[in-house]
């Protein structure tokens, strides 16, 4: 019984150390099976990874996976050469 | 012949009409060269991100080709020539959509 316990309390402090490191768990949100296509006519979508002067956002913070940003990218530049996203803004 | 996807921009001040000469022509090139055109979209009058030689507003539109190589040479040699296109973005495609694009049916106007 007694070493049941001493389990019981280790796992505790386990878990406890586990909450005090807990990193909220992204994911790519293109990367869904109900996702959008990545295009370059979906101009509302590509929009929303672009940041305010223009530039394209970084995967780190769109938390994109890498097969879809690079997917992204080559919509973003097909984009601003048919003038649909600018290459700056202002 | 393979797909292509092939997008223009036109002049702000020509009318619709003309717009649909324009592509006409364009048509014709590839049909004289055996190709088709399978899918014809007009997406209207839009505003650009940017001037493109003094233009604020283009019309867009889209043509799904199949067609041969020495067809889309000939397509990017007229438009070159052209006055009215201002823009071109032509693609090799492996499928396309039969139903319209997403740019017909929701508003990307900004």
């Amino acid at each position: 019984m007694s070493e049941n316990k001493i389990k019981n309390i280790e796992s505790i402090y386990e878990n406890a150390h586990k909450r005090l490191f807990f990193r909220k768990r992204t994911f790519c949100p293109l990367s869904e099976p109900d996702a959008p296509k990545i295009d370059y006519k979906n101009v509302n979508l590509l929009g929303r990874y672009i940041s305010e002067r223009g530039r394209i956002l970084p995967s780190r913070i769109s938390s994109i996976s890498a097969k879809k940003q690079k997917e992204l990218r080559l919509s973003i530049k097909r984009a601003r050469i048919l003038a649909l996203l600018p290459f700056v803004k202002q | 012949m393979s797909l292509y996807e092939s997008t223009f921009i036109l002049r702000q001040d020509i009318s619709v009409t003309e717009v649909n000469k324009v592509i006409e022509s364009l048509s014709t090139t590839i049909k004289d060269n055996e190709g088709k055109v399978l899918k014809h979209e007009y997406w209207g009058l839009k505003s650009l991100s940017y001037p493109i030689k003094k233009n604020k507003k283009g019309h867009y539109v889209m043509l799904i080709l199949d067609a041969p190589h020495r067809a889309m040479l000939d397509l990017q040699r007229k438009i070159k020539l052209s006055e009215d296109v201002i823009r071109n973005l032509t693609l090799k495609i492996e499928s396309f959509d039969k139903k319209d694009s997403i740019m017909m049916s929701a508003d990307n106007e900004k």
